[in-house]
C-alpha cells in the first residue's frame, strides 16, 4: 500500500509544480542579433533580428511562393532598453528569446553618445549570455546591420559570429567587454563592422555584406575614435590577441613584397618604472610560414630568409607602433592595458600612478622588440615563374 | 482505506474439487493379487480418457499380463518391441507358473528404466509421465517402464539470443534433452541436477543444476528453498518460477537471468551460479542475476575481446539513449532552448513550426505507436508481421511528418531509441529498459532536465538497492569490485580471466592458473622443465 501512496503522493508534485515554465520551441521568438541606435528624439532604438524559422526547412511547405525572408526585425523606441524591449515583445506573438542572440550592434551615433545606459541590462538580466558579440557600426545605424540580407547563412548574424570567431578582426565580447571597462588600467575596445554598399563591390546584387573593419577605441564608455585594420593587428599583436595574422613588408630593393602567415603568436610585457620615466618593453615572438614571395630573392637560401625575416619584422614593429602612436598620442587612452600590466607586475608602482595613469600613459616609453621564425620557404624558393638567372641566390 | 485494503487482500473462495483418486498425503490405496480388480480401480481412475491403452496378454481366458499406457506419450514402437514381443513370446512359458514382478524386471522386459510399485497414486502418476505399467496375474507390484514417447521438436538455433559466432543449439521444451545440453558442455560427475517436482495439475520437473564445489552452499540451499516453497496447480514455463522467487517482484529489471542458450547455462554455472530447469519451458533461469548480465551477450566471449569491449561499450551507450534520448529531447525543447546551438535551434523550431502538440505529447504518441508496432510485429503471424511492421513505421513516420502532425526530429529520435533498445542482449532486461522510459519521458515534460537527473537517480537508486538471491544487482561496480570489473568495462582476454566473478565464484575463485599469455615465452617452458 504504501509504495502506491508515495507514488501518487509524487505524481502531486510532479502536476502541480511542474510545466510553469514550460514553453514549447515554435511559441519562441528567437533573437538572432539586436541592435541600439539613438533615435532622433533622444531616445532608444532597440531592433529585434529575429528568425523565421519555417522558411529555412526548405519547400516542404505550402505552394513555394519563392524564396521567403529568413529573419525580419522588430524595432521600439524606449527611454531604457527595458522599456522598448517591452514594446517590441507587445508587437510579437511569441515570447522573445534572448538566449540565442550572438551579436549586439550599436550605431555610432550611440557610441559617441555613450553606451552605459544600454549595458546594464546584459549584465542584470540572467537570460542574457555574456558571450555574445559586441560592436560599434561605423558610420551607420546598428539597424541597417541587422536589415542586410547576407548571402552566406541564413541569418546575417550569424555570418557576423562566424566572422568574429574566426580571429581575423578583433573579436569582443560582452564579457570582455565589462571586465575591461571596470579594470583599472585599461580602457575597452570594441570590434568595427562597417555596411558595404551594393554599389561597390557586388553590382546588380541585391545581397549586401559587411566588412569587420577595425576597431573603436572607448573612453569612458563614449567612442572617441577608430583605429583601421592594420592598426587593428597592431594592437593585437601589443594586446597579446593575435592568434592567426598576416604580415606583409616590402622589399624595394628587391623588386617586391613578401607575405607570411602566423601560425603561433606570442607576446611578452615587461615595465621598469624610475620615477616619472615609465617604460614598457614588448617582446614579440610570432611563427609561421611563406605564402607569397614577389621579390627575386631565393627564400630557401639562409641569408635571404634572414634578410626577409628582418624585413617582415621591421614591418611588423612598424605596425604596431603606429598603432600604438595613434592610440597614445591622438586618443590618449589606454586601449593596451599597458597600466594593468604595471598594477600586475609594480603594484607599488601603480599605487603612485593610478590616479594620473591617464595623463602619464600618452608618455609611456614603447620599445618594441619584434622576433620572427619562419618555418620554411614553402614549396618553393624563388617564385617558379623567375628564369633561373633572374633570381637572386 | 481499510475498505480498499481488504478489497485488495481478499481471500478467494475456493471450489472444492472432486478428486479422481486420492491426493499424495491421504493413505493411497494399494494394488491387489487380483488382475481384475486392479485393471477396475485403473479404468475407474482413467474412465473418458480417450488415450488410454489396457492391453491383456495371455491364453485363453486367462490374462496373464496387463499393459497399461498413454498412447499420446508413449512411443508405441518401444512398447511394441520391449513390453509386448517379450511377453508374449513368453505367455507359453509362463503358464503354468505366475511371474513376480521383479522376475518381469530381471528376464523379460529389456528397456532401461524401470521401477516397481504397488502404490496406486505413484503409478498413475507415472502412467501420466509416459510410462507403460505392467501388472501381472499374482503380485501387487506392479512394472513400470519409461518409454516416453520423443515427441519433441528438434534443436534450433535460439530465436531470442542468436550469435553469429558460437553454438547454435538452443534449448527446447523437453527436460531431458536440455539436461544433456548442458551435460554434453560440463561433463563432470560434480555437475549436479536435482529435480523438484511443482505444479499440484501440472507436475512439471524442476530441475536444479549447479556444479559442486563453485557454486556457493548457501546459494544453492536458497534456491532449493524458493523453488520448493512454490504452490501452484500448474507450472507453464519458467517465467511462473522466475515471478515466485525473484527478490523484488515489482522491478521492472528481471533478477533471473532467463536464457535459452546450453553455453550460457554452462558458462554461468562455471561462474557459480545455479540453474534452474524446467520441463516444457526452452528457458532455463539462472540466478543470481546482476546488472550488467543484462549488457552482455554470448557472442561477446566468442570474439576477439578488443571488438567485444567495443561492442559492449556501444551497448552501453545505446542502453543510455534508450532510456535518456527522448526525454532529453523533450526536456531541452520545451525547457531548455537556449542549451541548444543556434542553427540546431532553427532547424527544429522550423520542424516543429506546423506540429499541433506540445513536444511531450508527439514523443509520447509516437513512443506508443512504435510500441504498438513492434508489439505487432511479434504478434502476427511471421508471414504478415514483417510486412505490417515495415508499413505501419513507413505509413506512420512519413505520413505523419508530411502531414505535419508529428515532426521529423521526434521520428528520428523514436527509431533511434528504437534501435538503442535492440542492441540489448537479454531481451527481458530490455523490456525493462523500454518500460523506464515512459515515467522518464513524463518527467522531462513536466520538470524538465531536473525531471531527468531525479529520474536518473531515482533508477540509479532502485538499482542499487536490488538484490538478487543476495547478491547486489549493481555489482561490481557497486560495491566495487575492481577485479571482476574486468568482465564488465571491458571484456579481457580469456587467459587474462583467472578468477570468477566475486560475487558468486569466492567459493573456488582461481579458474586457471595465471601466465597462459600465448606468446613465444609459452613454447620455450616446457622444453626448460625436460
Amino acid at each position: 500500500m504504501k509504495p502506491f501512496l508515495c507514488i501518487g503522493l509524487l505524481f502531486t508534485v510532479l502536476i502541480t509544480s511542474g510545466c510553469w515554465d514550460r514553453t514549447e520551441i515554435n511559441d519562441l521568438a528567437f533573437i538572432l542579433g539586436a541592435a541600439f541606435d539613438l533615435s532622433d528624439e533622444g531616445e532608444y532604438l532597440l531592433s529585434l533580428q529575429i528568425a523565421i524559422p519555417s522558411s529555412s526547412q526548405g519547400g516542404t511547405g505550402g505552394g513555394g511562393s519563392g524564396q521567403q525572408d529568413k529573419f525580419f526585425v522588430l524595432s521600439a523606441t524606449g527611454k531604457n532598453a527595458n522599456e522598448a524591449f517591452h514594446k517590441i515583445q507587445n508587437k510579437s506573438s511569441r515570447r522573445l528569446f534572448t538566449a540565442h542572440r550572438s551579436v549586439i550592434f550599436i550605431g555610432e551615433s550611440l557610441g559617441r553618445h555613450g553606451i552605459d545606459d544600454v549595458l546594464d541590462v546584459f549584465s542584470h538580466d540572467p537570460r542574457q549570455r555574456l558571450k555574445t558579440y559586441i560592436m560599434i557600426v561605423k558610420g551607420g545605424r546598428g539597424q541597417d546591420v541587422l536589415l542586410t540580407k547576407y548571402p552566406f547563412e541564413q541569418v546575417p548574424t550569424e555570418a557576423v559570429k562566424e566572422m568574429e570567431i574566426s580571429g581575423s578582426g578583433l573579436a569582443v565580447t560582452l564579457r570582455d567587454f565589462f571586465i575591461a571597462a571596470s579594470s583599472d588600467g585599461i580602457s575597452p575596445v570594441m570590434g568595427v563592422i562597417e555596411p558595404e554598399s551594393a554599389s561597390e563591390v557586388t553590382k546588380g546584387n541585391k545581397n549586401k555584406i559587411f566588412n569587420l573593419t577595425g576597431t573603436a577605441v572607448f573612453k569612458d564608455l563614449k567612442l572617441i575614435g577608430f583605429l583601421d585594420d592594420a592598426e587593428t593587428s597592431g594592437l593585437m599583436w601589443a594586446t597579446n590577441r593575435m592568434r592567426l595574422g598576416r604580415i606583409n613588408a616590402a622589399l624595394p630593393d628587391r623588386g617586391g613584397t613578401v607575405g607570411i602567415v602566423l601560425s603561433h603568436a606570442e607576446r611578452k610585457i615587461t615595465s621598469e618604472v624610475s620615477g616619472d620615466k615609465i617604460k614598457v618593453n614588448l617582446q614579440l615572438h610570432g611563427q609561421g610560414s611563406f605564402v607569397e614571395n614577389n621579390t627575386r630573392l631565393d627564400i630557401s637560401r639562409p641569408q635571404n630568409l634572414l634578410l626577409v625575416q628582418h624585413a617582415l619584422e621591421k614591418s611588423l614593429e612598424l605596425q604596431i607602433r603606429k598603432a600604438l602612436t595613434k592610440i597614445q598620442k591622438r586618443y590618449k587612452v589606454d586601449s593596451t592595458g599597458f597600466g594593468q600590466e604595471i598594477h600586475r607586475n609594480k603594484p607599488k608602482a601603480w599605487k603612485a600612478l593610478k590616479d594620473q595613469w591617464d595623463s602619464k600613459y600618452p608618455m609611456v616609453d614603447i620599445s618594441i622588440d619584434v622576433r620572427l621564425s619562419i618555418n620554411g620557404a614553402g614549396m618553393a624558393g624563388p617564385p617558379l615563374q623567375l628564369k633561373d638567372k633572374e633570381t637572386i641566390k | 482505506m481499510k475498505r480498499f485494503r481488504k478489497w485488495m487482500h481478499k481471500e478467494p473462495e475456493y471450489p472444492t474439487i472432486p478428486e479422481d483418486y486420492h491426493s499424495e498425503d491421504e493413505e493411497s490405496p494399494r494394488l491387489t493379487l487380483d488382475l481384475e480388480q486392479n485393471e477396475l480401480i485403473f479404468r475407474r481412475i482413467f474412465h473418458n480418457s480417450s488415450d488410454i491403452v489396457f492391453r491383456k496378454i495371455g491364453m485363453a481366458e486367462q490374462a496373464l499380463w496387463l499393459v497399461i499406457f498413454l498412447e499420446s506419450l508413449v512411443d508405441e514402437q518401444i512398447v511394441d518391441e520391449h513390453i509386448l514381443k517379450p511377453l508374449i513370446s513368453n505367455t507359453s512359458k509362463q503358464q503354468e507358473f505366475d511371474t513376480q514382478a521383479e522376475e518381469l524386471d530381471d528376464q523379460i522386459i529389456s528397456a532401461a528404466s524401470t521401477n516397481l510399485s504397488s502404490n496406486v497414486t505413484d503409478i498413475v502418476r507415472h502412467v501420466l509421465k509416459g510410462h507403460a505399467i505392467v501388472l501381472t496375474r499374482a503380485d501387487s507390484n506392479a512394472m513400470m517402464v519409461k518409454v516416453n514417447g520423443n515427441k519433441q521438436r528438434s534443436l534450433e538455433e535460439p530465436s531470442s539470443e542468436p550469435v553469429i559466432r558460437g553454438p547454435r543449439d538452443g534449448f527446447i521444451e523437453n527436460i531431458s534433452t536440455n539436461i544433456g545440453l548442458i551435460r554434453s558442455r560440463l561433463k563432470s560427475s560434480r555437475l549436479k541436477m536435482e529435480s523438484i517436482t511443482i505444479g499440484e495439475l501440472s507436475q512439471t520437473e524442476v530441475i536444479l543444476t549447479y556444479i559442486v564445489g563453485i557454486a556457493s552452499e548457501s546459494l544453492i540451499e536458497e534456491v532449493r528453498k524458493r523453488v520448493s516453497r512454490i504452490q501452484i496447480d500448474g507450472i507453464l514455463d519458467s517465467a511462473y518460477i522466475e515471478e515466485f522467487i525473484e527478490d523484488s517482484p515489482y522491478s521492472p529489471f528481471p533478477l533471473l537471468h532467463s536464457t535459452e542458450r546450453p553455453d550460457v547455462v554452462a558458462a554461468e554455472l562455471l561462474e557459480g551460479k545455479v540453474a534452474i530447469l524446467v520441463d516444457t519451458s526452452p528457458f532455463a533461469l539462472i540466478a543470481p542475476m546482476t546488472f550488467w548480465t543484462g549488457l552482455q551477450a554470448s557472442e561477446d566471449y566468442y570474439v576477439r575481446w578488443p571488438i567485444a569491449t567495443f561492442v559492449r561499450w556501444v551497448r552501453f551507450l545505446f542502453t543510455a539513449i534508450a532510456i535518456f534520448a527522448p526525454p532529453l529531447y523533450v526536456a531541452v525543447t520545451t525547457f531548455h532552448q537556449e542549451m541548444i546551438p543556434t542553427n540546431l535551434v532553427l532547424s527544429l523550431a522550423s520542424s516543429r513550426e506546423a506540429v499541433p502538440f506540445p513536444a511531450l505529447i508527439e514523443a509520447l504518441l509516437m513512443e506508443i505507436i512504435f510500441e504498438a508496432l513492434r508489439e505487432a510485429g511479434i504478434r502476427l503471424p511471421k508471414q504478415i508481421g514483417q510486412a505490417v511492421s515495415i508499413v505501419g513505421a513507413l505509413v506512420i513516420g512519413q505520413a505523419a511528418v508530411e502531414a505535419g502532425i508529428i515532426s521529423a526530429p521526434v521520428v528520428i529520435i523514436v527509431s533511434i531509441t528504437g534501435i538503442a533498445a535492440f542492441t540489448i542482449p537479454r531481451y527481458s532486461f530490455a523490456n525493462g529498459i523500454r518500460l523506464l522510459r515512459f515515467p522518464m519521458l513524463f518527467l522531462a515534460g513536466t520538470l524538465g532536465l531536473y525531471g531527468i537527473v531525479l529520474g536518473f537517480l531515482g533508477i540509479l537508486l532502485h538499482v542499487a538497492m536490488l538484490r538478487s538471491f543476495g547478491v547486489p544487482y549493481f555489482t561490481p561496480v557497486a560495491p566495487l569490485t575492481l577485479a571482476s570489473l574486468k568482465d564488465v568495462i571491458i571484456r579481457a582476454p580469456i587467459w587474462a580471466k583467472t578468477g570468477r566473478p566475486h560475487a558468486t565464484g569466492m567459493s573456488n575463485p582461481v579458474r586457471e592458473p595465471a601466465g597462459q599469455k600465448p606468446g613465444p615465452s609459452q613454447g620455450k617452458q616446457p622444453s626448460e622443465n625436460n
